[in-house]
């Protein structure tokens, strides 16, 4: 998703560096078409843009990290650290796949990662932790439709989620602990846990059955 | 390229998605996806929850100086080395061709018995043993039990054991105390990535006169 297709991306018909231009096709929210202007344009205008909207949202999120050796003095390094790749990997965002945020969500998660291994790593590995999500050429593209339509579905159920399945997924994806640790932390058993991860997953319909593939959503 | 029958727990896909899976099982979790549609959209669909987390914070005000400061950094910024992958390299998902193809030491196949090969590939974590294994078509191994967790997706071929048959971007977990005898399929040789949990930590002061654990279990 990051930037390794950029060649496969090229070869599509190009998002229209005129924004505006809509159809039923084209991602239409406003980060989305900025960080495509980045991409195709190296706009700095749009840059500036996304900069103001996300580093004090990657503030935030870089705050909320618990992880083992995270203090708060990284957070603002972490910022500069995502947003530097942002502007470095935006030829290759892929509006048909993600939004921006989502995209941005993952370069961040990344980042955090790659710091931290940094940090605490003696030994050096020789991977990036965006090598983890390289996606093999001959991939079927997910349609627009169908990925906003989930998009729409997370957002609004998320929202509604009982608060005990919110505070775990606030606990994995922002403090960064595993279902281990956050059933600790909880002193809750490890299986309850995961069982509430899996009910607010099937809430937001982000599981589906290897049977249903096809009738996905 | 067949379907994979064999997928990891979705709670594996949330810890991948949040970034808080360690090392040696995440790139075990990229191989499979490197082979699997389905579960990589569903990490798409879960990679959605962090991004409406994040888009859901309460904005904290940054450093007047940072948008100047990442400004003159992306002016400076080195031209970017790509890491020129062939065909052959890419047969192996990325992070595989990265450990093996591309590593510093390339990794050496070494005679574990008459019929397995083994890789080590070095990761820089040291919870988890991770090897390339290579069984010759038809080979047998050793009926074996484990004492920890173990990962293995297949890379190419297949191979079978009492309970099924495992093709490529198959994801399987052994939990300590399985028993198995896995055998290369009569067509051709099989290559599997795996990752072994490190039985035991050398945490006694005298953990240097033991030796480094070794690999016993082929698979």
């Amino acid at each position: 998703m990051l930037g390794t297709k950029i060649a496969n991306f090229e070869n599509k018909p190009k998002p229209s560096a005129k924004m505006g231009v809509l159809n039923s096709e084209k991602r239409s929210d406003q980060w989305s078409l900025l960080l495509v202007d980045v991409g195709l344009n190296r706009s700095r205008k749009s840059f500036a843009q996304l900069f103001a909207h996300f580093a004090p949202l990657l503030k935030s999120f870089a705050q909320a990290s618990r992880h083992e050796g995270w203090f708060p003095g990284l957070s603002e390094d972490l910022v500069q650290e995502v947003m530097i790749k942002v502007w470095q990997k935006a030829a290759g965002y892929n509006p048909e796949k993600a939004s921006a945020t989502t995209w941005i969500y993952t370069v961040a998660r990344n980042c955090r990662i790659d710091m931290l291994r940094r940090k605490s790593n003696t030994q050096h590995l020789p991977l990036e932790n965006e090598d983890f999500w390289h996606e093999p050429d001959e991939e079927t593209p997910v349609t627009l439709l169908r990925q906003k339509r989930s998009e729409d579905k997370v957002q609004a159920s998320l929202a509604q989620l009982p608060p005990e399945q919110d505070e775990i997924l606030r606990k994995v994806y922002l403090e960064g602990k595993s279902h281990a640790e956050a059933s600790e932390e909880l002193g809750l058993p490890l299986g309850t846990v995961k069982s509430r991860v899996r009910l607010a997953l099937q809430k937001m319909q982000i599981l589906v059955a290897p049977e249903f593939r096809d009738e996905l959503l | 390229m067949s379907i994979p029958k064999h997928h990891p727990d979705p709670a594996m896909l949330v810890e991948f998605s949040a970034g808080t899976l360690g090392t040696a099982q995440s790139i075990c979790v990229a191989a499979h996806l490197h082979f699997c549609e389905h579960c990589r959209n569903e990490v798409l669909r879960l990679d959605q929850i962090g991004s409406q987390l994040l888009s859901q914070s309460e904005p904290e005000t940054v450093d007047s100086n940072l948008f100047d400061s990442v400004m003159s950094k992306i002016d400076e910024l080195p031209e970017e080395q790509e890491i020129k992958f062939d065909k052959e390299d890419l047969r192996f998902p990325l992070p595989v061709a990265k450990l093996f193809n591309k590593a510093e030491v390339v990794p050496e196949w070494k005679k574990m018995s008459s019929s397995v090969d083994v890789a080590q590939l070095v990761t820089g974590q040291s919870d988890y043993e991770v090897a390339l294994h290579k069984i010759c078509a038809g080979g047998k191994t050793p009926k074996h039990s484990h004492s920890g967790k173990e990962y293995t997706v297949v890379l190419e071929g297949s191979f079978s054991d009492e309970s099924s048959v495992y093709s490529e971007g198959d994801f399987i977990l052994r939990k300590e105390g399985d028993e198995h005898q896995p055998m290369g399929a009569q067509n051709g040789e099989c290559i599997c990535l795996s990752a072994l949990e490190a039985p035991i930590k050398l945490s006694s002061p005298f953990g240097f006169l033991m030796k480094p654990w070794l690999r016993l279990n082929p698979m």
